[in-house]
């Protein structure tokens, strides 16, 4: 297995009035390629803060992240987001359809491959035949939908989601969950996902980053060797499942 | 529905108001003093619109708010965008914009006079100081009020600066310079009234000072009734149009 991305040594402090705020200790952590890797950890902690510096908008204090063995600056090649407020993610003046062309752009593509581009993905997520509407016109989990159709058509290397699941209801998000595993079958995009539903990561994961303290470190790396296909109904009653819920959940709070 | 349910409120509204007026000025209160009837004064203004002195005073009014109202919008959009493009501009700026914004135009007349007479440029250029800075200030506002969740959305597809402004500052600033433009449209339309009336460019203002100081009580209302649903037209055109281009909003 090669690192798809690689985090060397990365500390991130922020100035604030009351003095420099230290939110990230020397964190180390591969990312293999194809692997689905959830960041979880108490509130606060700064898996949002590392999503920032894996995307490239924002640079640590110290430290650096590299991808296929090259020091980003900036937003990656191949990177692709999904972000928890789909309603602030997706413009609500464009169609779905446009908003889904507009990453597109930087890789100038044919009138018609565009054109495919954006069928096909609307198809993986079960969106065929609404890319006229408008945003504001789909509810919640089908604009979730809609942002995962957007990541996917620029034919990502790499995933990034921030609480993807977080703003829609529980129904949806089980289904939205089923998706994700659908299409880390039909693609194995190197995935990364900050999350705070424990049980989601593991349904989800390879393997889970659990963060903790102040400065955050990593505390442990818990592979999830449940085997693939995974469901809803099966995966969930697993033992192991059960297992590695508590375990992961005992760390978060600090019971471990 | 019966027919007095089809009326539009807005009809029955304005018809009681006219109805109250009259009732006032022919035996009310104020029956004794110079205030014509709103029958007189509505009389007035169908003869007054049978006259073509009314339509080029009306005319060279709408002209005089049109014209500056253009030339604010092709000097503060530009501008306000370039100054919301940077935090730098927009702090260091900012004082001096809020300090012309509070200059009423009326204050600049008689140096405008000087510098221009009574003349039609001097109306246009009143209508320009009395909009530009506010204008210029609401688009840069809404440049900065982007949202920074669609910005990073944009940033992590690595879209470029110019696609971050076409596709995500401007519509975001659409809105906050529709409420600019819809106050701007009205507030030309009485400063290009005001130069007529205090600083006699030619207009609606004129003909209204003409009227009072010949001492024409029911001239000087009618051009008031006409200026008001000049006004009335005005806001309701400017509504209908952010409706058709601001699509996303009001959902």
């Amino acid at each position: 297995m090669t690192a798809e991305i690689s985090i060397r040594n990365v500390s991130m402090e922020f100035p604030t009035p009351d003095g420099v705020k230290h939110v990230l200790n020397d964190i180390s952590y591969d990312v293999n390629q194809h692997h689905f890797v959830s960041i979880v950890g108490p509130s606060g902690v700064g898996k949002t803060t590392l999503l920032r510096l894996l995307t490239g908008l924002m640079k640590p204090t110290s430290g650096e992240i590299q991808v296929h063995g090259e020091r980003i600056s900036g937003a990656p090649k191949g990177l692709a987001v999904v972000l928890q407020d789909y309603t602030r993610s997706l413009m609500p003046w464009l169609t779905i359809e446009k908003n889904i062309a507009l990453p597109l752009r930087n890789q100038k593509l044919g009138k018609a491959e565009t054109r495919e581009r954006i069928e096909s993905s609307l198809e993986e997520v079960g969106l065929s035949g609404t890319g006229g509407n408008y945003p504001w016109q789909m509810s919640g989990g089908m604009q979730q939908r809609a942002s995962i159709a957007r990541a996917l058509a620029v034919r990502p290397t790499i995933l990034v989601m921030d609480e993807p699941f977080a703003s829609v209801d529980a129904q949806t998000r089980f289904d939205l969950e089923d998706l994700v595993l659908k299409v880390r079958a039909d693609f194995g995009i190197t995935t990364l996902m900050v999350t705070h539903d424990i049980d989601e990561a593991v349904y989800l994961s390879d393997e889970i980053v659990v963060l903790h303290g102040r400065p955050a470190g990593v505390r442990d790396v818990v592979v999830v060797d449940i085997p693939f296909p995974r469901s809803q109904i099966e995966t969930r009653n697993d033992q192991r499942f059960t297992e590695l819920r508590t375990h992961v959940y005992a760390m978060v709070r600090g019971l471990e | 529905m019966s027919i007095a349910g089809r009326i539009p409120p807005w009809i029955v509204s304005m018809l009681l108001a006219l109805a109250f007026w009259q009732v006032a000025a022919s035996v009310g209160p104020i029956s004794d003093s110079s205030i014509p009837t709103a029958v007189d004064s509505v009389t007035t203004l169908v003869q007054l619109l049978g006259q073509s002195e009314t339509w080029i005073a009306l005319g060279q009014t709408v002209a005089i708010a049109a014209i500056g109202f253009a030339l604010s919008l092709l000097i503060a959009l530009p501008l306000g965008i370039l100054i919301g493009l940077s935090r730098f501009a927009f702090t260091s700026t900012k004082f001096v914009f809020d300090f012309f914004k509070v200059i009423p135009p009326i204050v600049i007349i008689p140096i405008t006079i000087l510098a221009l007479g009574p003349t039609f440029q001097m109306g246009v250029f009143l209508v320009v100081f009395g909009l530009v800075f506010a204008l210029a200030i609401q688009t840069a506002y809404g440049v900065r009020d982007a949202d920074p969740v669609l910005l990073d959305t944009m940033r992590a597809y690595r879209q470029g600066i110019v696609t971050q402004i076409r596709y995500a500052r401007l519509p975001s600033a659409a809105s906050f310079i529709a409420v600019g433009i819809r106050i701007s449209a009205t507030a030309a339309l009485v400063i290009a009234v005001v130069a007529g009336l205090i600083g006699g460019a030619p207009g609606l203002g004129r003909q209204l000072l003409l009227s009072q100081t010949g001492g024409l009580a029911d001239q000087t209302f009618a051009i008031v009734l006409l200026l008001g649903v000049l006004g009335v037209l005005v806001s309701h055109g400017i509504e209908w149009s952010r409706r058709k281009v601001i699509f996303w909003e009001d959902r």
